[in-house]
């Protein structure tokens, strides 16, 4: 035969190239979609064949998003209980992680221990007492409901403790001669030195509670205390008979920063990802 | 001399106790140091984890509805839930999406993982890891409402191009058989990424001189891929294992957002199952004692994986 066997297998390199990149493209088709469909007048949206193109071009479906509920006002709220979920839960896991990791202290093993094991009870188990403690402070339908919950993250202790454990000492007993306290050792050595667990744990808890639907559904009732995820939801309900499209739109509006954004961030993201291992 | 050796023995003494209990005050200000920097995490912890676990089983033996106050009704809430058809269909259908999911997920995140972890350019790598993972980084929410409309069977395209090939694609979320296959396929598209990475990551870390030592003895490419890919990530394949089961048995949202559970409950999950019961017809007893029998599952499940893990994975 003419066909040597490195052509066959440079030929095999391409086609399976070829299925990853089809496979990719699958993958991305129902964003773009949403895209397209979300910039068509909602007499030609859900025309067959389906449009992956188009030149007739409206705004409409995003204004109605404004006119049917507060979309600004949920993305604001949305941002807001990640931001303070983010700083609050990594630093109450900083500050338990440096302890375990170097602190010696009666009862360091069994509390430890203790911590570990609320890795293993699932939200569902805590939820109905959750609501019903909140409930009797009278916290429901506010965003307090929502992030206080999440301000302990057992799995981000964990992960700091064992990130704090490969730092070497050295670098500490030298401050510590210079008589620098606790506080100023995590902060100006340890903290520094662990930054990519830091920020790794960060991300995740950020795009967490970003994207949790389960708490926020559950504890928020009013259109202007809901976060984007129940807000799109409500989208669907406030909608009525109206036109599917307008979801469309508060779709894309979800989608398209994230989109942008994790473009630019994919390494640091999936590498921490790879690193932590935390579902999202 | 006798006097002046018994001076110096005991100023010795007193040098030793004052060097002891300044380590002893030392060690004090370090425990309570670690005290207070544990104490924000431990006041979440006992108000958000230990409390409610603690309420949780206290409110399974009762019967509460919010607003009546509660009634003690012992273990009636178990004996109920053990002759619920209800419950038991959720669990079945929980263990029915759970099974699918981590044998696809499995089989296309290292499928894909290894084509990708070839010799091929940084550009391509860059743009492929990007589409696999993008859909992860979306809520279950945006995820859900997008998928009720692609699959719808009057104007979701995918109905369209089934249709183009000569398939008549059901009606995927109303058809009793189809509902849950359609869920385990969005699952799939959504988390995919996650093993993909996760084992991509694990396939960087394998020696590439391991598999030129077996080439060089002649071993075939599905030979190297049992016998040295799969052993030297099995500890990233049993990780991959363990997060997809607790995450797949948890399953909620696509439930919720797109099929309401039904067709005729053939997608209630659990977790729905435990939301229904709390948060629609209030039964907090019932739903707690679900919830805890859930956890209990939950828990032996993954004490069995631990310990067939240990005799399966590999470790140096």
């Amino acid at each position: 035969m003419a066909v040597s066997r490195k052509q066959t297998a440079k030929l095999a390199n391409w086609g399976l190239n070829l299925i990853l990149i089809l496979i990719a493209l699958l993958i991305m088709a129902p964003f773009w979609w949403v895209l397209v469909t979300s910039f068509l007048a909602y007499k030609e949206a859900f025309t067959l064949p389906p449009k992956w193109f188009t030149t007739s071009f409206t705004l409409e479906n995003y204004r109605e998003v404004f006119n049917l509920v507060p979309f600004g006002r949920m993305a604001f709220n949305s941002l807001k209980i990640s931001t303070i979920v983010t700083v609050g839960a990594v630093t109450t896991s900083t500050l338990a992680a440096y302890a375990f990791a170097r602190l010696r202290f009666p009862g360091r093993n069994v509390l430890f221990l203790v911590f570990l094991a609320a890795l293993m009870v699932p939200q569902q188990v805590t939820v109905i007492p959750i609501f019903v403690m909140l409930r009797r402070f009278h916290l429901l339908n506010t965003h307090e409901a929502v992030y206080l919950p999440a301000l302990i993250n057992v799995f981000g202790i964990f992960l700091l403790r064992q990130f704090f454990l490969t730092i070497p000492r050295d670098l500490e007993d030298a401050a510590r001669i210079d008589g620098a306290g606790h506080l100023r050792i995590l902060w100006q050595i340890i903290v520094p030195l662990a930054a990519p667990a830091i920020a790794a744990l960060a991300i995740f808890i950020f795009q967490g509670t970003w994207n949790d639907f389960f708490w926020p559904n559950i504890l928020l009732f009013s259109q202007d205390k809901m976060t984007l995820p129940v807000g799109l939801v409500a989208l669907q309900g406030a909608r009525g008979g109206g036109p599917v499209v307008y979801i469309f739109a508060g779709l894309s509006m979800v989608m398209v920063p994230l989109l942008i954004l994790f473009a630019f961030t994919q390494r640091t993201l999936t590498q921490s990802i790879a690193m932590t291992g935390i579902k999202g | 001399m006798q006097g002046s050796t018994e001076l110096e023995s005991s100023a010795r003494s007193i040098a030793v106790a004052s060097r002891r209990s300044r380590q002893r005050s030392l060690a004090r200000r370090e425990a309570l140091a670690a005290y207070a920097f544990i104490s924000p995490a431990a006041v979440f912890y006992l108000v958000f984890i230990a409390a409610p676990l603690m309420i949780g089983i206290g409110l399974s033996f009762f019967e509460w509805d919010l607003l009546t106050p509660a009634k003690y009704v012992g273990f009636q809430n178990y004996r109920t839930l053990w002759h619920d058809d209800e419950a038991r269909k959720a669990i079945v259908n929980s263990f029915r999406f759970t099974f699918w999911s981590i044998v696809l997920h499995m089989g296309f995140g290292l499928a894909l993982a290894l084509a990708v972890n070839r010799a091929i350019s940084p550009v391509l790598k860059y743009f492929l890891r990007t589409a696999y993972f993008f859909p992860l980084l979306m809520s279950w929410a945006s995820v859900s409402l997008m998928w009720l409309y692609i699959l719808d069977p009057n104007f979701g395209f995918v109905s369209y191009y089934l249709g183009k090939v000569g398939i008549d694609s059901p009606s995927w979320f109303t058809d009793p058989q189809w509902a849950m296959p359609a869920l385990i396929g969005v699952d799939l598209w959504r988390t995919i990424g996650f093993t993909f990475i996760i084992v991509l990551a694990g396939l960087q870390g394998v020696s590439p001189q391991l598999h030129e030592a077996a080439m060089i003895d002649g071993a075939g490419s599905i030979n190297r891929f049992w016998n040295i890919t799969v052993p030297m990530i099995s500890p990233t394949l049993f990780f991959i294992f363990v997060i997809n089961f607790i995450g797949a048995f948890q399953i909620f949202e696509p439930m919720f957002i797109m099929t309401h559970g039904g067709p005729r409950d053939s997608t209630r999950s659990i977790v729905m199952h435990i939301y229904e019961t709390g948060f629609r017809s209030f039964e907090m007893g019932m739903a707690s004692a679900l919830a805890l029998v859930v956890f209990v599952v939950i828990m032996l499940v993954t004490m069995v994986q631990l310990i067939v893990g240990r005799y399966w994975v590999h470790t140096e």
